[in-house]
């Protein structure tokens, strides 16, 4: 790896948004080809940033922060390389379900996502099962559909949109993942979801593995 | 690991209480007097201008003696490490933790059993104590039970400054020890006039509570103070038991006993660096024994620290134990509410507040790593909240908005490790990955921590030549302890 990369590198896991841009417009202008940026710096920058929060030497705020200087990079890198050049694993509908109006955790699990490949329908809150089968009409490459609630009163909503999943046909076109404070896997499986995240690490883990994308 | 950190938010006295407190000191000085059971120390008071009943073996000092001497004792004394990093300044209201002693069992880590403490666990306590991040000061925590008493200062003092170079304070049993030990450290430092310029190695006497003066501690205090040897004069009134069981009187008890202590380095050797110490505690009444848990303890404790900031003296505190015989929650409420009190109150060292616990007679591999978070998240509270510009974030507040989220902001990347301690052995995983990772309570989980240190091979923290120059000289080292 060149000076130049180990730079951006350094610049991604400090979350320095500006440096990391200036630094890429470098490369870019002395020939470097914008794959080989991406791939040896950027990318393998947030794979060992990603590895540090694994195990725990860094924290969710601080890979935030490297996560969004790399995005930043990658803007640049984006109309050179194609739409086709970055790989996506596919399209993830999300929300919190009806009645319940938390955001932080179906946020967080919406940046982890993102970050981690997947494009992201983000419903926000409160949201009904006609609001999610609507969307999942609109956008049929879905793959994904994920469902939030930190109120034990609201948990009962999950069973309830996939129940509605079903009699509109499209519970065998989506893979269900749910989370969020009161929710466990026993409660998954009681409801015949096909899966169950702890937290927002795991959860873009699992749904890559839901994709067959397992890393 | 943190600095000495600035704190005095906890004052137990107001000024006119402090002063009630301070004039009781002088008058019990002045009119009841100090037994002095040691011909030179009475002799060396007499001299100073002290008020000498040779029949009894009292000295009796007045005011304006009593504030000479004090005057003379330096306000702040420096506690040298073997790396610079270790330095700690006590004085003022600077406040640090470490642990304290002498106690005489230790909970086996591999056994569970509680046994007789030897020298190799004097070897494991400074060897896990290295490793921990919110403990300041190293103070030798057992007595080894396995090595002839002539030989224990030696191997006390040895065992903490082969396995750390953190600071190393202890109690000292034997003049021959003293002098044995300020030959080991003058070895390791170079000379006698390099290990005083830099002297990482204190001591510990005391003095009797009710306002007595020992022959045998009072000799170990009168060579320390020869050597320039940092030295802790410490009192132990027990309320009920050798102090009147009020709480302002138990101060008395030790501030004036300490004083006495003090006064007397002073006339030894004028300037040497001396340090006020408490002991003090309270009893149970139902048979007047000693307790270490109560939190009068602590508010005791906090109240002599303002009194020595009173007197601009250095001080040696007393917290952060239990009387629990195990690593159960009695332990870490009664150990945390002690060494709280202690450092909101500016109290400099905040000793015996790691692992000690059971009258203070038991150490604790386990409770040394619970400790160790005490202490992190009492430095913490200590630190007190910072208010600028960068941490009132309007700013911040101003980007993100109503409805927004701040856990993606540059402002929390930069600020969350300066703001938030950071534990180590506290569980904050959901149910299900705790459950995952064995369900284990923090006793468990201070366990595994504590192995984990002292399953990796022992490292040296002294060159080669000055390990072997030392067990050369002084063939009665056991070393390695195993």
């Amino acid at each position: 790896m060149t000076t130049n990369y180990e730079n951006i590198a350094e610049a991604v896991r400090t979350g320095e948004e500006d440096v990391v841009q200036k630094l890429v417009h470098q490369a870019l202008d002395r020939g470097d080809s914008p794959q080989a940026i991406l791939d040896e710096a950027l990318i393998s920058a947030m794979d060992e940033v990603g590895q540090l929060f694994e195990q725990e030497e860094i924290f969710l705020p601080e890979l935030l922060v490297a996560a969004n200087a790399m995005k930043a990079g990658v803007e640049i890198l984006k109309p050179l390389l194609g739409e086709d050049a970055i790989k996506s694993y596919g399209t993830v509908i999300i929300g919190t379900v009806q009645g319940d109006l938390h955001d932080i955790g179906k946020s967080l699990v919406s940046m982890m996502l993102e970050r981690g490949g997947f494009k992201i329908i983000d419903l926000g809150t409160d949201v009904s099962p006609e609001n999610f089968i609507q969307s999942l009409k609109d956008n049929p490459e879905t793959k994904v559909l994920g469902m939030s609630a930190l109120l034990t009163t609201t948990m009962p909503e999950m069973k309830t949109t996939i129940e509605a999943l079903e009699k509109a046909g499209l519970r065998d076109k989506v893979k269900v993942i749910i989370g969020g404070a009161p929710v466990t896997n026993a409660f998954a499986q009681e409801i015949a979801a096909d899966a169950y995240a702890p937290d927002a690490v795991a959860a873009k883990n699992i749904v890559r593995q839901l994709v067959g994308e397992e890393d | 690991m943190k600095k000495t950190v600035r704190c005095n938010r906890y004052r137990p006295f107001n000024d006119e209480q402090a002063k009630m407190v301070h004039e009781t000191v002088l008058r019990v000085l002045g009119e009841i007097g100090i037994e002095v059971n040691e011909e030179e120390a009475l002799e060396l008071f007499q001299k100073a201008g002290a008020k000498v009943d040779a029949d009894k073996s009292i000295a009796r000092f007045d005011s304006e003696l009593v504030m000479k001497l004090i005057n003379q004792a330096p306000s702040n004394v420096t506690l040298w490490g073997r790396e610079e990093k270790h330095k700690i300044v006590l004085g003022e209201d600077r406040v640090c933790i470490g642990t304290g002693g002498t106690a005489i069992r230790v909970v086996d880590l591999d056994t569970g059993e509680t046994r007789a403490s030897e020298i190799r666990d004097l070897h494991d306590m400074a060897r896990l104590c290295h490793h921990l991040d919110n403990l300041h000061l190293y103070m030798l925590p057992l007595y080894p039970n396995d090595i002839p008493k002539e030989n224990v200062d030696l191997n006390r003092f040895f065992s903490g400054i082969v396995n750390t170079t953190k600071h190393v304070m202890g109690g000292v049993y034997t003049v021959e020890g003293v002098r044995d030990v300020f030959e080991m450290c003058s070895l390791i430092a170079g000379s006698p006039d390099e290990f005083r310029k830099r002297p990482f190695i204190s001591m510990i006497t005391c003095v009797i509570s009710p306002l007595k003066m020992d022959s045998h501690y009072t000799k170990l205090m009168i060579e320390a103070a020869k050597h320039g040897i940092p030295v802790v004069c410490p009192a132990e009134p027990l309320c009920g038991a050798t102090s009147p069981i009020t709480l302002a009187a138990n101060v008395v008890h030790q501030v004036t006993e300490s004083l006495a202590g003090v006064m007397l380095t002073q006339i030894v050797n004028p300037g040497t660096p001396v340090i006020l110490g408490t002991v003090s505690s309270t009893t149970d009444f139902r048979d007047m024994r000693y307790i270490c848990g109560g939190v009068e303890m602590g508010m005791i404790s906090a109240a002599e620290a303002q009194m020595a900031q009173f007197y601009g003296l250095p001080f040696y505190a007393v917290g952060g134990m239990s009387d629990s015989k195990v690593v159960d929650a009695q332990a870490g409420y009664e150990s945390a509410m002690t060494t709280l009190l202690n450092v909101l109150a500016g109290a400099n060292f905040v000793h015996d507040a790691i692992g000690l616990f059971d009258f203070a007679l038991t150490m604790s591999y386990e409770k040394c790593i619970m400790d160790n978070e005490i202490s992190g998240m009492a430095m913490r509270a200590a630190e007190g909240i910072r208010v600028d510009e960068e941490t009132l974030a309007f700013d911040v507040i101003k980007e993100v908005g109503p409805g927004g989220s701040f856990i993606s902001h540059k402002h929390t990347a930069r600020n969350m490790r300066k703001e938030h301690f950071l534990p180590k052995l506290s569980d904050r995983n959901i149910r299900e990955k705790w459950a995952a990772q064995g369900g284990k309570d923090a006793a468990r989980r201070a366990h595994d921590l504590a192995k984990k240190i002292l399953d990796r091979p022992p490292e040296p923290q002294l060159p080669a030549e000055k390990l072997s120059a030392v067990t050369d000289r002084f063939p009665q080292i056991v070393y390695p302890a195993k």
